[in-house]
């Protein structure tokens, strides 16, 4: 190979890879502030559109429904579950992904990760707002939504703490708290950062959160030691969630409910979505955040393409044995109900989502060329979550029309559920929105640490990556 | 923090390696690992600086909030249930299946939540008082924040200018 091959292939690997590619850190911190402060007419028109949808959405809706009641809702016999609930589902999927992209990527020390991981982790926390809201929501009279807190009480009630509903409360509370706590340790140092860059009332405002921190060795000590034991004890709390919100479901003997691959099948389609999900708010950062294309490369879509192919094939397994095994058994109730779900007038959705969930991904994401483009991925990522949210609405609505007692068979037909399930989507939208003004999205301090480990090496005639253990 | 009795210094380094010599060469002027501190803008392992192991109490916190939120969990798996009866299609008011569930989901929570309190106290968190600092450590550089007596000053400034240091002040308390 000649010198000038050399030099083609070395600076191809640079252009392709972050970690190959690095910046003065200076620079970078300017980059990543100005990507904050810049916001043009565009940001704040569509800032205004979904302060307006969320206004009418979420909080007007949500007015409506408490004076009004459930009643406003479509939710009754046999659907007492409706598009809360499918929500509620829909946004703690969406929540995995921060976790899955940060703490199972950090621990297998994925380079990669690097520079998204905190867009990842606001989507956790953003999405289990949501979540909590969709479960008020459905309570009706949400006041009295401490009536679910285990505690002694003078009205003698005590929730039942051997309840999936009880599991539930604990298991979202404690994911909500880890995730936003495991959301702001590697965040203080960037808020210094941002701290040392800063006037005004932003200056006073990243002084206040990034609490006084230096990047003294005994601060970064204590912050490491935490953020990998979080790393590690946050799976196991990810995984626990969502088997439990599928327990919701499963511990109830109902035809298509009662299926013991129902915890499986929802993590690995929790992860579907929220995988999508990342993928869309990554594409959407690039295209709009000056200088995100330095950070977000074709390689970071490449490398999720990659995952959300292996994901695709994980719920497509999980969803066949779901199916078989119900399909096997022959139980006459679970019959109707799988004859329902495809051929019933909603069957379209059933299509849709192996559809949207299976066969598009694996039409696509096998090709590396199609991975690695962002709008490609964008649809991918958006189709997927359709999929999903499809997914949800026939395991719970249209599920729940067919059941033992034909006489109460009744499809569902959603009312103010449909405003408040919009509004959600524009709520998550707009933290998001306005996070990106105000908390700095790319990691910086771990992009230079990844940046500082990796450098091409030359073995034999070719010049290949390579990474460096510095922790 | 200048005393009566020591002088502090700042010394900027733009790399890790002539902070790592500069550490080595002050231990050799009799400035102790006690009197030394290396602030920087990523995380500098010890080893990498040759300087000893930090010492943090967090893995600890973290075990102590395991054992009291197992302790929780058990309460509430346990004895609650005996002490608010509830009978469900006749089954125990308490049973290890559903405990498993509790006992974890609270070991878990506050464990999480001892590692993030463990972050505050060892760090002494949130600390807004004056403090030794240089904005340019958070653009990446390394600092290294020296005591030493008065009268070696102008050894340690002109050492450390030989051995790379960018620039080498004396270190005044100031709000971040």
């Amino acid at each position: 190979m000649t010198e000038k091959h050399e030099h083609t292939a070395e600076r191809h690997l640079r252009k392709k890879h972050l970690m190959l590619d690095p910046l003065p850190r200076g620079q970078m911190n300017a980059m990543v502030m100005e990507s904050m402060h810049a916001t043009s007419w565009k940001f704040w028109v569509v800032f205004a559109v979904l302060a307006a949808i969320t206004a009418w959405g979420l909080f007007y809706s949500w007015g409506v429904l408490m004076l009004d009641g459930l009643g406003m809702a479509g939710v009754n016999r046999p659907s007492y579950w409706g598009i809360f609930l499918v929500n509620t589902v829909f946004w703690i999927g969406i929540s995995h992904a921060g976790t899955f992209i940060s703490a199972i990527l950090r621990v297998f020390k994925a380079e990669f990760r690097r520079p998204f991981t905190r867009a990842a982790e606001l989507m956790t926390t953003f999405g289990l707002i949501q979540a909590g809201f969709s479960i008020l929501m459905h309570m009706g009279r949400v006041w009295l939504a401490y009536w679910l807190l285990p505690y002694p009480n003078q009205r003698q009630l005590w929730p039942n703490v051997h309840s999936p509903l009880t599991w539930d409360l604990l298991a979202i509370t404690t994911y909500l708290l880890a995730s936003t706590m495991y959301l702001f340790l590697p965040l203080i140092p960037d808020l210094a950062m941002a701290r040392d860059r800063s006037t005004g009332w932003r200056k006073t405002f990243y002084k206040i959160l990034a609490l006084g921190f230096r990047g003294t060795e005994g601060e970064w000590t204590h912050l490491r030691t935490a953020m990998n034991i979080f790393a590690f004890a946050i799976i196991p709390v990810m995984f626990s969630v969502h088997t439990i919100v599928s327990w919701d479901f499963a511990m109830a003997t109902r035809p298509g409910w009662s299926s013991t691959v129902f915890g499986p099948y929802f993590v690995i389609g929790a992860l579907h979505s929220g995988m999508g999900a990342v993928v869309v708010v990554l594409a959407i950062v690039r295209a709009t955040m000056k200088h995100m294309d330095y950070f977000i490369r074709t390689e970071h879509f490449e490398a999720i393409g990659k995952l959300m192919l292996i994901i695709s094939m994980g719920w497509g397994y999980f969803f066949f044995n779901d199916y078989i095994v119900q399909w096997y058994g022959g139980d006459v109730w679970t019959k109707q109900l799988l004859h329902w779900h495809e051929a019933g007038p909603l069957g379209w959705m059933w299509f849709a989502m192996l559809i949207f969930n299976v066969l598009i991904p694996w039409l696509v994401l096998w090709n590396r060329t199609w991975r690695s483009n962002p709008w490609i991925m964008l649809t991918v990522g958006l189709l997927i979550n359709v999929g999903m949210w499809l997914e949800r609405y026939i395991i719970i609505p249209i599920s729940l029309t067919i059941n033992r007692m034909p006489f109460t068979w009744r499809m569902y037909e959603p009312g103010i559920e449909i405003p408040l399930g919009i509004g959600t989507l524009a709520f998550f939208i707009l933290l998001y929105l306005i996070a990106s003004r105000l908390i700095p999205l790319v990691p910086v301090w771990e992009v230079q640490e990844g940046q500082m480990a990796h450098s091409l090496k030359k073995v034999g005639r070719e010049t290949v990556v390579t990474v460096a253990e510095l922790e | 923090m200048t005393t009566s009795a020591q002088t502090s210094l700042l010394a900027v380094f733009s790399d890790i390696e002539p902070a790592a010599d500069a550490i080595e060469q002050l231990r050799l002027l009799g400035i102790g690992d006690d009197c030394m501190n290396v602030i920087s803008g990523i995380p500098v392992t010890e080893a990498m600086l040759g300087r000893p192991r930090q010492w943090t109490n967090v893995p600890r916190l973290a075990l102590g909030g395991a054992v009291i939120g197992f302790g929780a969990g058990l309460f509430l798996a346990f004895v609650a249930p005996n002490l608010y009866p509830i009978v469900v299609g006749g089954r125990p008011y308490a049973s290890f299946p559903p405990a498993v569930i509790i006992l974890f989901e609270l070991t878990m929570l506050v464990m999480l939540l001892a590692t993030f309190l463990g972050v505050f106290l060892d760090s002494f968190f949130p600390n807004y008082r004056p403090m030794h600092y240089v904005p340019e450590i958070s653009d990446g550089k390394i600092a290294i924040l020296i005591e030493c007596p008065p009268a070696d000053e102008s050894r340690m400034i002109t050492t450390l200018r030989k051995l790379g240091a960018e620039s080498v002040q004396f270190a005044e308390a100031q709000h971040l």
